[in-house]
């Protein structure tokens, strides 16, 4: 009782801001009802000892007196415009009308039948610009979990609803609990989860190669592995910084659209999917992100489209740090995705057959890594990557190591490109606008 | 007239112990009717939709021709039936049926776009297609040909691109079709309540614990369904938060007396009919913007920083506020982040973070219940309580009604149902998908209830059919601008209308 009194006076008195009803009712864990009484209440002995201190919204509902047009009333009317028979049936309308202490008496007149009827809020002054309550039910959000939902409807007295569902995360950590880190960018790294596919970046199989034969073994075990060269590929553009904290919740079951997020360059690439595939990009952003002003991240983009040029460069030294975070990441955080991982094993087979070097030319098949879009059985679009082979004559150009390093040829190169590795995916699709259109 | 003295004894309440009320379940099964598949292509060309229609919809409308004019005689010449629009020679009285088609020129024409090597469809400048100067013409075709009809009775029946009438006349000397008489294909038939969900049996309501707490449905009225639209959450007008605010607090039970929250626990399901985020909010302040344009113009078409994520988050928290208490259904609308071409795909989940909790799972989608967040198609076609449900986001109804004359949105519903075409004028002015098997704006079965958002003001009506089917319209009005929203009754199919006011 004397909860309400205190919280009601101070804030009332002492910081005079306005109380509703609803924000009285989270503040001291009340049923909303209660809370309502309570403003009454309050409003009753403040008033009874200091009039004119304490100022009251009402809300009304029930039925208003029907505007009807008198019937005998308008009859000259009548004869020039014959009355339209009216479009509508008769509709009975109710109305809730919040109104101020000051025009109660003016509001209650129209109605013709009141079924409900009490304290809205209280104010420390008369409220003119009933649009400022809205203010206070904007602070209200800090009061709500989501977690408990169920209980809360009970402890506030909201409508309960037992056949409420949600649905089952399937062992995932439940909804955005923001992340402990989600400040520091590297959090993205830590939690973007894996894509099956596209490796087009060479490290990614030297990594395998290096610390992996068991993977080879075991390919469904890769689990904890395979991360890192995905990981490495959403931090690299620079872009996803804006996205940092964005990214920084639970993984989903979904593979596919991550690779929207990557990077500047992957936005460029093939990656032609059909809108209804695309995830928007706000799907990852999630409380933390929109928190922060719109500007601060509108800035924060220009820069970033602006030095597009240069981060290249330094993305190229961010990956090989963010590296060795990454691994540690991925470690830390194992990724329940137990997609086989075909990649190491290609490295065994020969990648060239050649089956007649006659009249000077080479000819024969070589294994290439072909992209290729499925739906899963959950109805994702999935890329993967298979090797096929795929027949060449010497007249064509080798495949250009860049846009297509095939694992095989890349472990000699990826030392010595060791240090392009960022750029190397995006040199392959900047030419390869055109891809965009070829898909399919 | 009600004055304070009678009511200020609600001020004091009785204490307040009593149970909070449980809201009523809701008997829900969404037909998947206008879900697309996902691997689509658009690559068909759209006559195949009139191709398709005209087959589907011709049969009944020649048998109610028939039924009306065979043997009918006019100056001594017996109506003939005509199969093809070709076959009408002049002079002889004859019926035909055909598809419409409404020549305007404020009508945006696709071949005039092409012919004049326009790739992008122009701005539509007007509010209408119609025009009063008489310059309109109404066609009727088949795949055989096209005739021009005329008459007074066309003045009085209004037609639009892509229904399927019946026309008796003859015609003149100009090859003109006159038109003495007019027939629709009439309301579909209509399924019985409950043709697809099981009727709750009074065992299990007796069962349920909370029988004794919602004492009387009766006396506060049966369950009801919430229909709103229009709710536009915005990142720059805050003019309706406040209504918006009242209206969670009513949906939630959280406004008003014990009383009327217990009535208020009968509402069992909202659905949100479209227009749920206002994407007009950016009105560019021009003083600032100068350096920032010229930077956003700098790489790339799409400047990512001008997309403002606050509305699409503030429609999250609204609707995740509603769910623990409250099923919601969620059409699209024409300003929604959808396809924007008729049926409109559900808006997909990832732009509910908090909301698609309550979503359903997307793998098991089509074979277990729906979700409790239901993002739907639209149109969409459902049966709750047993009632057969038709509701759109108002488009088809918003380009119909640049069509004709006259501001009667529910006469337009009228026509819709009785053409048996929710969406008439798709593909000619609706953008539409280029469907190929199946036309499905054809209405197989005629609805109980047949609602359509996003419209300027609230009417309703029941319309009837010849075998004694009865429909209900409802207009629903768009909240941000009338505050008002919509409680149907699933027993009685009353309406009523619920207005929020401040002042």
């Amino acid at each position: 009782m004397d909860d309400a009194k205190k919280y009601l006076s101070d804030r009332l008195l002492s910081e005079e801001v306005p109380v509703t009803y609803r924000l009285l009712s989270r503040v001291l864990n009340i049923r909303v009802n209660v809370a309502k009484q309570k403003l009454h209440e309050f409003h009753q002995s403040q008033n009874a000892s200091k009039p004119d201190s304490i100022h009251a919204t009402y809300l009304i509902y029930g039925s208003k007196t029907e505007h009807k047009q008198p019937e005998t009333g308008d009859t000259d009317m009548d004869n020039s415009v014959p009355e339209p028979e009216p479009l509508s049936d008769y509709a009975p309308t109710k109305t809730v009308t919040i109104v101020a202490e000051e025009n109660l008496k003016n509001a209650l007149a129209e109605y013709e039948e009141v079924t409900s009827f009490h304290i809205y809020s209280l104010a420390p002054f008369p409220q003119r610009d009933l649009a400022l309550l809205s203010d206070v039910s904007k602070s209200l959000s800090e009061y709500r979990k989501i977690e408990d939902a169920a209980k809360t409807l009970d402890t506030y007295g909201i409508i309960a609803n037992p056949q409420a569902r949600r649905k089952d995360r399937k062992g995932r950590p439940p909804v955005p609990a923001p992340a402990p880190s989600a400040s520091a960018p590297k959090s993205v790294k830590q939690e973007v989860p894996p894509t099956l596919s596209k490796p087009t970046q060479p490290e990614k199989v030297k990594q395998e190669t290096k610390e992996v034969s068991s993977a080879e073994a075991t390919p469904s075990s890769s689990a904890g592995k395979k991360p890192p060269a995905t990981l490495k590929r959403g931090a690299s553009g620079g872009i996803m910084q804006s996205f940092a904290k964005a990214a920084a919740k639970p993984p989903k079951p979904k593979p596919e659209p991550k690779p929207k997020e990557e990077d500047t360059s992957m936005a460029l690439s093939d990656d032609g999917e059909a809108d209804d595939e695309d995830l928007p990009t706000s799907k990852s952003i999630d409380l933390e992100a929109l928190k922060r002003t719109r500007k601060q991240r509108e800035e924060e983009l220009m820069r970033m489209m602006e030095d597009a040029d240069d981060d290249i460069k330094e993305a190229k030294k961010e990956d090989e740090q963010s590296d060795e975070e990454m691994e540690e990441a991925s470690e830390a955080e194992p990724e329940p995705e137990p997609e086989p991982e075909p990649q190491p094993k290609e490295e065994k087979e020969p990648s060239e057959m050649i089956s007649n070097s006659g009249d000077g030319r080479r000819r024969g098949k070589r294994r290439v890594m072909k992209k290729k879009r499925i739906l899963d059985d959950q109805g994702y679009m999935v890329t993967i990557q298979e090797a096929a082979w795929e027949s060449f004559s010497e007249d064509e150009a080798p495949p250009p190591a860049a846009t297509k390093p095939t694992p095989a040829s890349t472990p000699a190169a990826s030392s010595t490109q060791k240090s392009k590795k960022a750029a190397a995916p995006k040199s392959g699709s900047q030419g390869s606008i055109m891809s965009f259109f070829a898909k399919k | 007239m009600v004055k304070l003295e009678d009511v200020s004894n609600l001020l004091q309440a009785p204490a307040p112990s009593q149970k909070v009320p449980i809201r009523t379940d809701s008997t829900y099964k969404p037909l998947h009717s206008f879900a697309l598949d996902k691997q689509r292509s658009y690559k068909q060309q759209y006559g195949d939709m009139y191709f398709l229609r005209l087959a589907k919809i011709k049969p009944t409308v020649e048998e109610v021709a028939s039924k009306a004019w065979d043997g009918t005689e006019i100056g001594g010449e017996l109506a003939k039936r005509v199969d093809r629009v070709l076959d009408v020679r002049q002079g002889e009285l004859c019926w035909v049926a055909g598809t419409v088609y409404m020549d305007m020129r404020l009508k945006p024409n696709i071949l005039e776009d092409v012919s004049k090597d326009r790739w992008l469809s122009a701005p539509i400048s007007s509010q209408k297609y119609y025009s009063d100067d008489g310059s309109d013409q109404i066609m009727l075709e088949d795949d055989s040909g096209r005739v021009r009809l005329v008459g007074e009775l066309l003045n009085s029946i209004p037609l639009v691109t892509g229904c399927i009438i019946a026309v008796m006349g003859t015609e003149n000397t100009n090859g003109e079709f006159e038109v003495i008489d007019l027939k629709v294909p009439d309301l579909a038939p209509q399924p019985e309540r409950w043709a697809l969900s099981k009727a709750p049996s009074a065992s299990g309501k007796s069962k349920s614990e909370d029988i004794d707490m919602t004492d009387s449905p009766s006396s506060n009225g049966g369950k009801k369904v919430a229909i709103v639209s229009g709710l536009s959450f915005s990142g720059t007008d805050a003019s309706y938060d406040l209504e918006l605010n009242l209206l969670l607090e009513y949906l939630l039970g959280e406004a008003l007396g014990p009383d009327e929250q217990t009535s208020i626990s009968q509402i069992s399901r909202l659905i949100i009919a479209g227009d749920s985020i206002s994407t007009t909010a950016t009105k560019e302040n021009d003083d600032e913007d100068d350096e920032t344009k010229k930077r956003a113009q700098k790489k790339y078409g799409y400047d990512a920083s001008a997309y403002n994520p606050l509305p699409s988050q503030l429609f999250d928290e609204f609707v995740a506020e509603l769910l623990p208490s409250i099923p919601v259904t969620l059409l699209p609308g024409a300003r929604d982040p959808a396809n924007a071409s008729y049926p409109q795909q559900p808006i997909h989940t990832a732009m509910f973070p908090l909301s698609r909790a309550y979503a359903s799972d997307p793998g098991a989608a089509s074979t277990s219940q729906p979700g409790w967040f239901d993002t739907v198609t639209n149109p969409w076609e459902a049966e709750i309580e047993g009632w057969r449900i038709l509701g759109t986001g108002g488009q088809n109804v918003d380009d119909v009604f640049k069509y004709v004359e006259s501001d009667d949105r529910l006469g337009m519903m009228e026509a819709m149902c009785r053409w048996r075409c929710c969406a008439p004028t798709a593909p000619d002015t609706l953008w539409s998908y280029p469907f190929q098997e199946d036309d499905p704006f054809v209405l197989k079965s005629c609805p109980h209830v047949y609602f359509v958002g996003c419209q300027p003001e609230f009417a309703t009506k029941v319309i009837h059919g010849p075998d004694g089917q009865s429909v209900r319209l409802i207009a629903v009005p768009s909240f941000s601008k009338t505050k008002e929203f919509v409680l149907v009754d699933t027993e009685t199919l009353e309406v009523t209308k619920i207005k929020i006011a401040s002042r």
